[in-house]
Order: structure tokens, then sequence, then C-alpha cells
């Protein structure tokens, strides 16, 4: 048998080998892998959107997000996924809003790198919960060193400035997109 | 090549041997300052580091059993593509486990599991010793270095986890008091705390040293 | 045979006879900050000394336990330590805390200098890693800010570069020239800082070049800025003045181990810096950006030196004649 022959006979018969260990292998895990990211998912939506028990994906020109609803049926909220950059990286959050887009509900950070202690306190409760019944009109804004007054407003984290602003331009932005959109 | 014969698991001594070269005297990090792309980004925490070092024992001691296997039917023209799809079999079902049952684990490791296919370490050890060196000696081998690896990451992890977070493998070790240095958690914290473990290990060896001339 | 020593020196060229020492400069250094010095403790409070003290402390006792371990004796009472430790508390907000100012110095002396082979081989200015590895470290502490006793403001606590940067607060060249405005400890008053230094240029401790050519580049960027969008942009002056600019460009930038050789490459040197702290000033995310400027500029010192060596008399390609 010539070399070249054996080459090709013996890296076909790996490629051939390994393509069958890996579709074996997928076979078992991605019904888990996919109920683990549903289950995320999950979570995130019905934090966001307190009272939701049950939810549609939808999607409008591209956007997706789910409409939420209580045991009787009726929706009682929205929840949006929104993504956008902060100061190091790519943010991204779950967004709950009352029905009519006129509310906050609640926010949830997904994913972020933003440095730890200080733009990374952005995944934290205190941060998080001031946005719950915040007003999107007509955007949502943020203070620094004072107490928000307005119901537009929330505070933002000392000497993280720029994470804080990031989030409040993604939710304004991707609320806006909805908006518009619908 | 090199063919040692299956009388080497009788030699316990030489396995052990190699054991101890993969494991301190070669070892990948704070030696040949291998994997530097991982060992640098993910040992945020210490259990980062141990994740991601039990994922490449586990790639590592597969492909280097699977090519110390094949070694013989393998044309040396083609020897390095079949080595990569092997390595990378192994590391797809790693990435796949991590996935299914460790999710949280698997976010925080992000990219750097399916990189481990690119990692210098494990080609460079089936290359230079599995595929010349017999089944025993290969997993002995393999086994040395991927541990060699873990160790060093985990205390890597566990140094950048006790002063940034105040934490070791999530308990709480250090008091309220300790104010955590959030650089430790940045990429510069990985690397001056890699520069003293490198000064730590040669200090160790030339003390070693010395001892052994008295 | 200590007679003979004594009597007959033998040494190749050049034979340089001066009576400069490295003590003898260093202590120079030393003396002309304590006016800025002083003027720092009398503005934000008695706890600045406790700072120096401890940083001056801690600087001394890593660098002698350091050079113990290195089994080498000659860098202690060379005052390099010292000029470290008062240069570090300057460039630090008021109000830091005293451990995070031990760590500073620890890391200002070990990582910052010894380790790189002590005085003479360091590459980075040491009180600059020690005031970058702190604000990576207190990113919290490093960004609070006091009203100093004399202030010309009456509320906000923020420094004049971020005034700007966030808030459009331009503040008054006076207020900046004399340092009646909040800011790092030592860096307010740029006066105070200017008459030290001129000593020291006198002395030509300092090359001149480097901080004439980073203020130039200053002044000029920030000018073309400042014709483009009066609005956002503020002015020279205040460029100049503001923040840490006297203090990195005539103490920091200039500092004789990391910084170039030649005179072609301190011109280099100082518009690099200059260029730099206008781009992270104007565009950047942090409001100062002298620290930054100066430390990624030291990287580039011995490629500057090569780059710039000037040819030795009679070599080199030259076939003009």
């Amino acid at each position: 048998m010539s070399t070249r022959v054996k080459m090709i006979l013996i890296l076909t018969l790996f490629a051939s080998i390994s393509g069958g260990v890996l579709s074996i292998v997928y076979l078992f895990s991605s019904p888990l892998i996919e109920a683990n990211l549903l289950e995320e998912l999950k979570k995130s939506i019905f934090l966001v959107v307190p009272n939701a028990k049950d939810y549609d994906e939808k999607v409008i020109d591209e956007i997706t997000y789910f409409e939420c609803r209580d045991e009787s049926g009726s929706t009682v909220g929205i929840a949006l996924p929104a993504r956008g950059n902060g100061y190091q990286g790519v943010i991204k959050l779950m967004v709950g809003l009352t029905p009519d887009l006129s509310r906050i509900t609640g926010i949830k950070v997904l994913e972020q790198i933003e440095t730890p202690g200080l733009g990374g306190r952005i995944g934290e409760d205190s941060f998080q919960n001031q946005f719950k019944g915040v007003q999107t009109e007509p955007a949502v804004e943020y203070v620094k060193n004072r107490e928000p007054e307005k119901d537009t407003e929330i505070q933002a984290i000392t000497g993280a400035t720029i994470s804080s602003r990031s989030i409040v331009s993604i939710i304004n932005k991707n609320i806006q997109m909805l908006k518009d959109a619908l | 090549m090199a063919d040692t014969k299956s009388g080497d698991i009788n030699t316990g001594n030489k396995s052990f041997s190699e054991f101890i070269k993969g494991f301190w005297k070669e070892n990948p990090v704070l030696v040949m300052l291998l994997g530097m792309c991982p060992t640098l980004a993910v040992t945020t925490s210490a259990i980062n580091g141990l994740t991601m070092g039990l994922a490449v024992v586990f790639v590592m001691t597969g492909s280097s059993v699977i090519v110390s296997l094949v070694r013989n039917i393998v044309p040396k023209q083609v020897r390095i593509a079949t080595f990569v799809v092997i390595i990378a079999t192994f590391v797809t079902m790693v990435d796949l486990f991590l996935k299914a049952f460790l999710l949280d684990l698997s976010k925080a490791l992000g990219p750097f599991i399916p990189l481990i296919v690119v990692n210098c370490i494990i080609l460079g050890r089936a290359e230079a010793f599995a595929s010349r060196n017999s089944v025993w000696l290969s997993l002995v081998d393999a086994l040395g270095v991927s541990f060699g690896f873990t160790v060093t990451l985990v205390f890597l992890g566990g140094i950048r986890e006790i002063l940034g977070m105040r934490t070791f493998f999530g308990m709480s070790v250090l008091g309220e008091g300790f104010e955590p240095w959030v650089i430790m958690l940045l990429p510069p914290g990985a690397f001056i705390t890699l520069g003293f473990m490198l000064g730590a290990k040669n200090l160790i060896d030339r003390k070693m040293k010395e001892r052994k001339k008295y | 045979m200590a007679n003979e020593q004594n009597s007959l020196i033998l040494s190749t060229s050049p034979h340089i006879k001066s009576d400069e020492s490295v003590r003898k400069i260093m202590l120079s250094v030393n003396i002309t900050l304590v006016p800025a010095a002083a003027f720092s403790v009398y503005q934000f409070g008695l706890y600045t000394l406790l700072l120096y003290a401890v940083s001056i402390a801690t600087c001394l006792v890593s660098e002698y336990v350091v050079v113990r371990l290195r089994k080498r004796t000659f860098t202690l009472n060379d005052g390099s330590a010292l000029v470290t430790g008062i240069l570090l508390v300057m460039v630090l907000p008021p109000r830091f805390p005293a451990y995070g100012v031990v760590l500073g110095a620890f890391v200002s002396i070990v990582i910052g200098k010894q380790i790189f082979g002590g005085l003479g081989n360091n590459i980075f200015n040491p009180a600059l890693i020690g005031r970058a590895f702190l604000a990576a470290t207190y990113p919290v502490h490093i960004s609070q800010w006091i009203l100093p006793r004399m202030s010309a403001a009456a509320v906000s606590g923020a420094t004049p570069l971020a005034g700007m940067k966030f808030d459009g607060i331009v503040t008054p060249f006076s207020d900046l020239f004399f340092g009646t405005v909040s800011g790092s400890i030592g860096e307010t008053s740029a006066i105070l800082l200017i008459l030290g230094s001129l000593y020291l240029l006198m002395k030509k401790y300092i090359k001149w070049r480097i901080p004439a050519s980073i203020f130039v580049t200053v002044i000029v960027l920030g000018e073309i800025f400042h014709l483009i969008n009066p609005a956002k942009f503020p002015g020279p002056v205040f460029h100049l003045f503001a923040g840490g600019l006297m203090i990195g460009a005539l103490y920091m930038a200039a500092d004789m181990v990391t910084s170039p050789i030649t005179k072609k490459g301190c011109v280099i040197y100082g518009c690099a810096i200059g260029l730099l702290v206008i781009i992270i000033r104007l565009f950047g995310g942090l409001a100062e950006g002298v620290m930054y400027a100066i430390l990624f500029m030291n990287a580039f010192v011995p490629l500057i030196n090569r780059a710039t060596k000037p040819r030795i008399f009679g070599t080199g390609v030259n076939h003009e004649y």
C-alpha cells in the first residue's frame, strides 16, 4: 500500500471514529444542555416579571421578547433580553416590563465582565433592585452621589459611573427598539 | 523511534521518575512556561483552576494513551493531524460534559475549554513523548504533566481567590478586616502571582540542590 | 596595602571627576519636594503626615529587607527609597487608608524596583508602579476626594479634571496654580512644584527637555482641541496646571533612571507622554492619564535609546567627503 493511500485511510478512519464517538456523547448530553439553558432562561424571566407563571416567546422585527402570563392566563408583563457595551465588554441583561412598557418590573444582569468590586457591582441585588418600578418614559436616567428623586432615576454606583451609565443606556436603547417595533 | 517494551510496567522506579519529571522538574507552567493562556485567564478562583486542570488531565491522559496505542500505524506525514483529531475529540467530550452537568463552571471557563485543543502542553506531550513511548509510560507521563498543571493552577487560583475575594474554594478564609485586592482578579494579578510562583519554584530547587551537596 | 589603594586609582577612561553622587542628587530631590509636601499637610490635614511617615518607613524597611536578601549592601542610604516614599503619597488621594499605603510602598520598592535589580535597573518609575497597583487594588479608595483647607470650591469634592470631564466644570487658572483645589495629596500646588524643580533644573538633575517637550505638546494639542470645540474641551492652560501633570512631568517622567539618555530621545519621550495625556484626558474613560502615560512610555525607553543612539565619531556610513 502506498504511503499516500495509507495516509488518507488512516486519517479518514480516525475522523470517522472521532465523529462516531462524539455523536454518541452529543446524543446523551444535548437534552441535558438544552434543559439547562431553558432552566436558566426561565429563572431570569420569572425573576424580572413577578407573578409570571408561564411565557410565550415572540419575535418581531428580529427582536425576541417573552410575553409572560400568570395562572389565569392574562398577560402580566414582558421580559426583554437586552445587550450592549459596558466599560470592558458586552453586558447581557434581562429586563422585565409592564405589558404597556411604561414601567420596569425588574432587571437581571446575565453576563458581564466589568471590574470586580467596582463596575462588577452592577450584578449585585442592591443595584438591580433600584430598577423595580422605574418609569421608562421619557427615558431612564442615573444620578450620582445623591438619592434618586424622580420616578425615572436610579443611583449610579460610586466610582463606577461608566458601568452604571452603560446599563441605563442599554435598557433605554432596547426598550425603544421594542417600542418602535410593536 | 525508541520503543520500550511492556517490561516497563515492572520498573516502577522509572515510572515514578517519569511522573516526577512531568510534575515538578519539567512542570508545564513553572518550567516550560507552556499553556499560559488558560493559566493566566481562568485562574480567578481555585475552583476554576481545578476544573481547568482536571479537564486537561482527562484530555491529556486520554489522548496520550490513544496516541501511544496507534503510534505505529500512523504515517509520520499525517501524525500531527491525527493527534489533533484525537485531542479535539476528548476536548469536545469535556466541553459537552461541563455544559450538561456543570453549567456555571462551563460559563466561567468560557472559550478556554474548547481552546484546550490548541494547548501546546497536550500536543507537545503527544508529539514528544506519547508517539515514541509505550502506553504505560505515556500514561504516567501524561498524568505527571497534567497533575503538575492542575496543582499549579489550583495554587495560582487559590492565591488570587484568597487575596482578591477573601475566600478559598468559596469558603471564607480572611476576615472582614482584610480589604480584598481587586487587582488579583484582574490580569495583572495573574502575572504578578505567577511571577512570584516561578521565583518560589526556583528558590526551592536551589535550596534542594544545596542540601544535596552537603 | 590600604594606602596603596588610596593613592593609586586604576580605571579605564573616561575619567570623570565630579562631586555628584546618587546620594547627593536624591537628597536634593527630597529637599525640593519639601515645600509641596508641607503645603499638602496644611491643606489636607495631619492625616497626610501619617501617610508620609508610613510610606517612607515601609519603603526603607522593604528596601533594607530586599537588599539583605539579595546580599547587596549599597542602596539603603542613597535616599532613593525616600524619594519613592514621598512621591507615592503625593500622588494618592488625601484620605487613602494607611494599610493601602503600606501595600503600595512595598510594591513600589519590591516589584517596582528591586525585582529588576535595584536602582538603575528598574524599567518603570517605582512610585508610579505602586500607584498603579493601588489604583487596581482599591478602585474605590483611589477615587475618593476631599476638599482642602484653603479651597476655592465650596461643595464639590471632585477633582478639577473629573469635574471637567463628567460635569463640564472648568476650574479657574489661579486655583489650579496655587493649589486651592481638591486632588491627590501633593499634586495640587503647581507653583510649589515648579519652584522646587527649578533648583533641580539648575543643577541639571532634571533633563529639561523632558518636561519642556511634555508641556509644549500638551499646550499645542490642548489648544487645537480647544479651538475645535471650546464647549467640550478645556484650554491648554487648564491641562497644564490641572491634575498630576506638573508633578508627573517634573518629578516622575524626568526620573533619571527611567527616562531616555539621549537629547533627541528625551524630546520623543516627552512628546509621546504629552500626546498620551491629552488622549486619555479627552477621550479615555479616566479623568487623569499622566500616570499611565508615563508608565507606558517608560516601557519604550530602551527602544528610544537605541533608536536615537548618536553615531560614534568616525564610524558609520558616511560617503559624502
